[in-house]
């Protein structure tokens, strides 16, 4: 069953790496704060824009 | 001026959009061809490219990576920009990347058909084309990849790290599992064989559903639920749980679809125990999803949107619970081989998949296109036609499933098989094939009602093709730093270890990577031999015909498949397998032990009209088997790759493999001959024909283990080589 | 509060606050303020804001003047505002109470639009929190902060700010602990599964066991040095304190298990504990993260600097600038408009005016002071805007002596320690006991095995769910209680919460509802046309007293007549004629001034307003203070086990109306100083009575921080509430007993919850020195405890809040 060592290393490289991602992501704060996030994405950036008007009515089609 | 303006680009999402629908609809067509096969085996004729064993993987390499694949892409080029704040990193890429799948999947249609097949689950495609997948995910990667390097929001929504950990995770199950060693341009042998083959097969075929069909989704989920009922997702911090476990736990789930097999025990329960967690995290998400739009079902009502996207939740919900239930011992010793597995997948598939995908669509194409939905009214009529569609392929399936699997298993107070003959067990169920064909049909019609309406929609609007946008650059928050020197210091060792952990991975496999797969330490049996050259012909017939598409090759240890199929299956057995052929359905019987069991000619008969011998049957004709040539020519080839991957072949044997071949097949065909079976129909039995060589394969399989007689015996090669077979091991 | 609140259905386009003038457009404003903050994100397309959600602007009816942020181009001002600062950029973030719907977090996100110097905004919206990163060449903090102010988010910038920065609720390190374990944890776990079902499958079961275990080791080493840092720093700081906590024990028992595995793998001897050990700390740590649980946007410990302003306008050779108060000095002049707070001791210079110490002295009745008269730090200035002169230091001025206060600072170390750390020295000294005597019996019956019973006797008795039951159980009780409107400074207060034996009210604000002071007439019952005659006077005034008046009859819907003259005398009444009438209404110096003679009042306690109409004297308005709605009932259930007393800054004149719920009026203490209250506090304490106080306003932070445990009442726990142990929300006082006896019975599930740790120590005892202790048995054994402790202490909170009738759900 020598493959079994090389699924479970694959495996476990794969879940390092990860690992590291979730280390780097809360060093660098990203879920510092938990709410604010799922808000923001609702907003369509473009209204921030100053051009034309489709944009604003779009939003609630 | 601190404000950036850019671009999205909505032609390339267009494009996903289209080929999306497309292949969506040609990928359910040929569902619905294979699905009449099962009433009508003699459907569309006896034409070789379209009988079930080759269309059956056509449909699901089309539904999976074609129409769920571009849906992905989708979705990613849609909201990947627009969350990150900023325009796909490369145009260019974007369109290789487009074009680059297209092609792959046209090559997929321009093989799969013909026979070209490795026979492994959502790994069929050859070998380069699994070397033109790999770039094309790698490019697909770095475009994204630089993308979130390039971003205006400092914040990684949830979304993004189910798309990265899709990446990831697809292209290192996509490697590992396409380790072959090509024996001709079009045909290859993975390195690992039997037991070994069948593990990283189905860690593959599971991560392969969980990393391509669920996280990707699940970042959809997060994506357009939130921007379709505009609230924010019901709880951010539990969907930050919900990824991490569920990247954590998810790997380790692969083995459950090898209960009861040759695997190990403890690697069988780790799998069980590992899928019964998985449960955890997937509800959070559904419930995460549905509890979103708590307060908003007046707008589920109206909004075709919403409600495509609420009915696959639901159906995740129902997926992910079944999942773990099926993993379960007991009940995957009922559901597993059965068409229970079939609803199942397609519960997830029409729905979950499917549901999302449409929902996607209806919420994206007015948008770029600045436009209304054409029709709301038509968009719900697709709606009902996508949902009755799925119960009717669902329950049925459900149904014939245990129905059948219990009828296996029933024995008589007497302790016999209650339906000795598979048959019995098949003729009962056909009527909910008819169904699962109707409710199939009506998902198609609701999904071409579903394209007319989107056509109708973008023709009615011009599209947006970029999208102009303005957002202010990505600074760093300074404060931050400086709080957080300390902690830096404080991560070192942690960073440290973690990196020497991962090298120290990487050393130990490259390191034992050529040991262990050479004498990989299965509990060998001494009279298992590898194949003659023309048993490795038939076999590779059997492949390019997709017989294991029907048939299993392994034989569980229970009384019910001891009793019908003989001796139950050994991990020492597969050990010259190369690739597995256990197979994940039997809609006809076990072949791991029918060698010997019929004469030759009942095989001939049987493959030329399957009612002859068998009336009733459901098993499709090959009579092209009869009039098509073997390949001998390139028997030497194989020979040598089949070599490289460990089959202790002598050195020498390439040389004689042709000769092998004729004598064993003129042996065959003389054999018949005597019985007079040297015409069929008008057809003459030449022992040039394919039909030989499988039947050669069929007669060998599962003999060895009684070990009466050596496969070699009287051929060319044993009488000039000293040893066919080299001893060592 | 709005004083005319004309009934239309017309709302503010921008505040939806109920417009007076309706005109015929669709766009309606309250006041102008709001329009301008319209036109203004109009004119750079920021409407979304608008369309985000209905009316999100908040009011704008004190408009801005500009010098009011001069202060902000005051280099050490800006220093502490701003968190970074390089030669073009600069990062600062401010706290903004008015953030309260997504259309706030989507328009602060946009401010580049209206101030293109901003080249970034984020907010967090949980913490009401706003970082900028800015362009200092294009533009400054104080255009940033005019531009909030003008849109309706003004921050709020206190001394406290300016101070010392708010730090993170739970430290970033302590998640990533928790993850590198969880990783661990799930990993090893996997790799023991041979172990458990001791694969008896295939002749490489050797070789999997040294891989399997060096894998273990390696995943193990992380969660040794790096998750279960802080228990092993925390355990060897005690010990070399030579005392005993908690953490000894569970620092005891991981180095066993690591020590212990590591050698098993080693030596080949066995598989191990790791999968315990890494699970033993993933769940320890899940328990540190509840216990650090906080409430985002709530802050318990204010002192006076979060009262002050930052900045005063003072008065340079006659022009007004502002400057940061901690500039001022003795002599300068400064100038203070209505509603601000007097920053330091001073002298009044205006002629005269009307101050509320409400805030400092709990006196709810505002004072007059006149030209000359000394007026203190804390006072809240009420009418039109008035002058002074320095006469103290801000960090001389008696607010900040007050604060000072040793009495005050001394209670910094009031023992918490917990019922486990109690406990735990007891523990740890039985488990060493046990561990040395089954170890001695087994060197008799079987030497060889005696180190490994020993080694299993300290894995198994480790405290685990010990430790986990008294944050878990506390943890769920404050989210209840929080629920219900009661807000804990941290989950360990509960247990000093349920020890209560003695409560002492603050009278003003606390039991005492100030805003609907219930005014009575006395004398000769008053016509319809003399209320009308009150009401037109009084509606002009300014005055607090005549407010309340015109409102009262306001309910009583008496009709307005235009008066032809009115004349207010500030500080002494008011008087206006109509036709031939002549009204005055004021004090009582006032009145006997104006129609000159001396009248006879009722001699009762309170403040009185008298009125005269014509010359004529008519008799007062006696204003008495309202108890709030349930207190009553409340104080009566209260009384019943509790040693109830009431202390106030305010005069005898309510004391006849409490004095049947305080045992009589020795419980009642009146004219009470902030310091006075801290002193009576102190002296229950010393005669060891364990003292609750519930009290609001700055005058009583002495004595709330004094007390056993301290309880700011708050009308909306956003604003703010002096140094506390916790807030209550001034709605639910009246479930006060329901909260405490809550917390009371918490304390006894933590309890029953120690014994369910024990009982599963105890088996794991018996496994051990018995000589059973698989690596399965622990590894089940110590997972299983957690759970169960976890999923005991939730529900049986959760029960008993059901009962209790307490809201569970959000």
């Amino acid at each position: 069953m020598g493959v079994i060592f090389f699924l479970i290393l694959f495996s476990i490289s794969v879940a390092l790496i990860f690992l590291a991602a979730f280390i780097w992501a809360v060093k660098s704060g990203q879920f510092d704060d938990k709410y604010t996030p799922s808000v923001r994405i609702l907003f369509d950036e473009k209204n921030s824009s100053s051009n034309n008007k489709t944009q604003t009515s779009k939003r609630d089609s | 001026m601190s404000v950036d303006t850019f671009h999205y680009d909505n032609k390339i999402v267009r494009n996903f959009g289209i080929a999306t629908m497309i292949w969506g609809i040609i990928g359910f067509l040929v569902g619905l061809i294979v699905a009449l096969k099962f009433i009508w085996p003699d459907f569309l004729g006896f034409i070789p490219e379209l009988s079930f064993g080759r269309l059956r993987p056509l449909h699901t390499n089309a539904v999976i990576f074609a129409f769920a694949g571009n849906a992905i892409f989708y979705g990613v080029y849609y909201s990947l920009p627009r969350l990150c704040k900023a325009s796909m990193w490369s145009k260019k890429l974007s369109n290789i990347h487009f074009w680059g799948w297209q092609t792959i999947i046209l090559s997929a249609v321009a093989t799969l058909p013909f026979g070209i097949t490795t026979s492994k689950e959502y790994a069929e495609l050859e070998w380069p084309i699994d070397i033109a997948i790999t770039l094309i995910w790698v490019i697909f990667g770095v475009n994204m990849i630089m993308t979130i390097m390039k971003r205006r929001e400092r914040h990684i929504y949830v979304a993004i790290w189910f798309y990265i950990a899709t990446f990831v995770t697809v292209a290192v199950l996509h490697l590992v599992n396409s380790f072959e060693v090509p024996a001709t341009l079009l045909k290859s042998y993975p390195i690992y064989a039997g037991v070994q083959d069948a593990l990283v097969q189905w860690w593959y075929g599971h991560n392969a559903v969980a990393f391509f069909l669920t996280t990707p989704f699940l970042g959809i989920m997060y994506y357009f639920i939130p921007k379709a009922s505009n609230r924010p997702i019901f709880s951010y911090r539990l969907s930050i749980v919900h990824f991490w476990s569920l990247i954590f736990i998810y790997i380790w789930a692969g083995p459950h679809h090898l209960l009861y097999t040759a695997l190990p025990g403890w690697a069988q329960t780790l799998g069980v125990v590992f899928s019964l967690m998985l449960i955890a995290p997937s509800w959070g998400g559904m419930l995460n999803g549905l509890l979103t739009l708590r307060g908003a079902w007046d707008k589920v009502r109206e909004d075709p949107v919403l409600k495509f996207m609420v009915v696959a939740i639901t159906a995740y919900g129902m997926v992910t619970f079944e999942g773990p239930m099926l993993s379960i011992a007991n009940v995957n010793a009922i559901a597993h081989y059965s068409d229970y597995i079939i609803g199942h997948v397609h519960n997830g598939a029409l729905l979950w998949n499917g549901g999302l995908t449409f929902g996607m669509l209806y919420f994206i194409t007015p948008r770029i296109y600045q436009t209304k939905l054409f029709s709301t009214k038509l968009a719900n009529i697709h709606f009902w036609f996508a949902t009755m569609g799925a119960i009717f392929y669902v329950i049925p399936m459900y149904w014939g499933g245990i129905t059948q699997s219990l009828m296996w298993k029933d024995f008589t107070d007497q302790g016999f098989l209650t339906y000795p003959n598979f048959l019995e067990t098949v003729v009962q169920i056909v009527p909910m094939y008819a169904l699962r064909a109707f409710g199939g049909s009506l998902f198609i019609i609701g999904a071409l009602f579903g394209v007319y309406n989107l056509f109708k929609t973008a023709k009615s609007g011009s599209l947006l093709s970029s999208e102009k946008v303005q957002a202010p650059q990505l600074r760093e928050h300074f404060g931050d730093e400086n709080e957080s020197w300390h902690r830096k210091l404080e991560g070192r060792p942690l960073k440290f270890t973690v990196l020497t952990v991962i090298a120290i991975l990487i050393g130990g496999v490259v390191e034992y990577m050529p040991t262990a797969l050479i004498d990989s330490n299965i509990p060998t049996i001494e009279s298992v031999q590898p194949y003659t050259a023309l048993e490795v012909e038939g076999r590779d017939i059997y492949i390019a015909e997709g017989c294991n598409n029907c048939h299993s090759q392994m034989i569980r240890p229970f009384r019910s498949e001891t009793e019908r199929y003989g001796e139950y299956s050994k991990a020492g057995e597969f050990v010259y397998d190369h690739p597995f052929l256990w197979g994940s359905k039997r809609t006809g019987p076990d072949l791991h032990r029918i060698g010997g069991k019929y004469p030759d000619s009942w095989h001939l008969r049987h493959f030329y009209d399957p009612n002859s011998t068998s009336p009733g049957s459901i098993m499709p004709a090959y009579p092209w088997l009869l009039s098509q040539n073997m390949d001998m020519k390139s028997m030497p080839d194989r020979i040598d790759a089949l070599r490289t991957v460990g089959v202790p072949y002598s050195s020498r044997y390439p040389e004689y493999a042709i000769d092998d071949m004729k004598f064993q097949a003129e042996r065959i065909t003389q054999g018949l001959r005597e019985n007079g079976f040297d015409v069929i129909e008008g057809v003459e039995i030449t022992s040039d024909k394919k039909v030989i060589a499988l039947i050669a394969y069929l007669q060998r399989l599962g003999t060895d283990i009684s070990g009466e007689t050596d496969p070699f015996e009287e051929l060319p090669s044993s009488k000039k080589l000293s040893n066919v077979i080299l001893e060592d091991n | 509060m709005k004083e005319s609140v004309n009934i239309k259905r017309t709302t503010c386009s921008h505040c939806g606050e109920p417009v007076d003038i309706e005109r015929d457009s669709e766009l309606n404003f309250c006041c102008t303020g709001c329009e301008t903050v319209y036109h203004l994100l109009s004119d750079n397309n920021l409407c979304t804001y608008y369309d985000l959600v209905d009316s999100p602007g908040t009011t704008i009816k004190n408009s801005l003047e500009r010098k009011r942020f001069d202060y902000l181009i005051d280099k050490d001002v800006q220093e502490k505002l701003i968190d970074f600062k390089n030669a073009e950029v600069a990062t600062s973030s401010f706290n903004i109470p008015n953030i309260h719907c997504t259309s706030c977090v989507w328009l602060l996100e946009n401010l580049q639009n209206l101030n293109d110097g901003v080249l970034q905004g984020t907010v967090n919206f949980l913490k009401r929190k706003l970082t900028l990163v800015f362009d200092t060449r294009k533009t400054d903090l104080r255009s940033i902060v005019e531009l909030l102010t003008t849109i309706g988010y003004e921050p709020d910038l206190t001394l406290h700010q300016l101070e010392e920065k708010e730090q993170q609720s739970i430290p970033r390190d302590l998640w990533l602990k928790l993850g590198v374990a969880g990783f661990s944890f799930g990993n090893i776990m996997l790799f023991s599964f041979p172990e458990y079902l001791n694969m008896s499958v295939s002749d490489s079961v050797d070789t999997f066991k040294v891989f399997f275990g060096v894998l273990n080791i390696l995943l193990a080493i992380p969660v040794l040095v790096y998750s279960s840092s802080d228990y092993l720093k925390s355990a060897f700081a005690a010990i070399s304190q030579k005392g005993i906590n908690l953490d000894v024990p569970i620092s005891i028992g991981i180095v066993a298990l690591f020590g212990r595995s590591l050698y098993e793998i080693l030596s080949g001897t066995g598989a191990g504990y790791f999968d315990s050990f890494a699970g033993f700390i993933f769940f320890l740590l899940i328990g540190k993260i509840v216990q650090k649980k906080t409430f985002e946007g709530l802050s318990f410990d204010r002192d006076y600097k979060s009262y002050l302003p930052i900045s005063v306008l003072k008065i340079v050779n006659g022009i007004e600038q502002s400057v940061s108060v901690k500039t001022l000095s003795v002599g300068n002049e400064i100038v203070l408009r209505n509603n601000e707070l007097i920053p330091c001791d001073s002298i009044l210079q205006s002629d005269s005016t009307i101050i509320d110490y409400s805030f400092i002295t709990g006196e709810s009745t505002p004072v007059t002071k006149m030209h000359g008269d000394p007026v203190f730090a804390g006072g809240r200035i009420m009418g039109a805007q008035s002058k002074m002169l320095v006469s103290k230091k801000v960090v001389h001025s008696y607010l900040t002596q007050l604060w000072e206060n040793d009495g005050i600072k001394s209670n910094e170390q009031r023992d918490h320690s917990t019922l486990a750390d109690r406990i735990s020295p007891y523990f740890t000294i039985t488990v060493i006991g046990i561990a040395i005597i089954s170890c001695l019996i087994w060197l008799y019956i079987e030497p060889s095995k005696a180190f490994t019973i020993f080694t299993a006797v300290l894995i198994v008795a480790c405290p685990c769910a010990l430790a986990l039951s008294a944050p878990f159980t506390f943890g769920s009780a404050t989210n209840i209680l929080s629920l219900n409107g009661f807000f804990l400074k941290d989950i360990d207060g509960i247990e000093s919460l349920g020890t209560i034996d003695t409560i002492v009210f603050d009278k003003t604000g606390t039991i005492t509802d100030s805003e609907k002071a219930n005014l009575t007439f006395i004398g000769s019952p008053l016509s319809e046309f003399d209320k009308q005659l009150i009401y037109t006077t009084t509606r002009n005034s300014t005055h607090p007293y005549s407010k309340k008046i015109c409102s009262t009859l306001k309910e009583e819907n008496i009709s307005d007549l235009s008066p032809d003259f009115i004349e207010e005398v500030r500080g002494k009444g008011i008087h206006s004629s109509y036709k031939d009438y002549a009204v005055h209404i004021g004090s009582k110096s006032f009145l006997e001034d104006s129609i000159g003679s001396k009248i006879n009042t009722s001699k009762r306690p309170g403040s009185h307003v008298h009125i005269a109409i014509n010359y004529e004297y008519r008799g007062s308005f006696e204003f008495k203070n309202k108890l709030r709605v349930g207190v009553q009932e409340l104080i009566e259930i209260l009384r019943v086990n509790y040693d109830l007393h009431l202390l106030s800054g305010d005069n005898e004149k309510d004391a006849d109306q409490l004095s049947k719920y305080f045992k009589g009026t020795d419980n009642m203490h009146f004219n009470q100083s902030p310091s006075q209250k801290l002193d009576f506090v102190e002296s229950l304490s010393n005669k060891n009575q364990k003292v609750l106080m519930i009290g609001d306003g700055l005058n009583d932070a002495g004595a709330l921080k004094n007390s056993h445990f301290g309880i700011a009442l708050s009308d909306k726990t956003s604003s703010f509430s002096p140094a506390c142990d916790a807030i209550l929300d001034s709605k639910e006082l009246r479930n006060f007993k329901t909260l405490l006896d809550f917390s009371k019975d918490s304390i006894g599930i933590v309890n029953v919850s120690f014994g369910l740790s024990l009982v599963y120590n105890i088996t794991g005892l018996y496994f051990a020195i018995t000589g059973h202790l698989s690596p399965l048995v622990a590894a089940i054994l110590m997972p299983l405890s957690s759970i169960t402790i976890m999923v005991f202490t939730t529900f049986a909170t959760r029960l008993k809040a059901r009962k209790m009738g307490l809201k569970i759900w959000a």
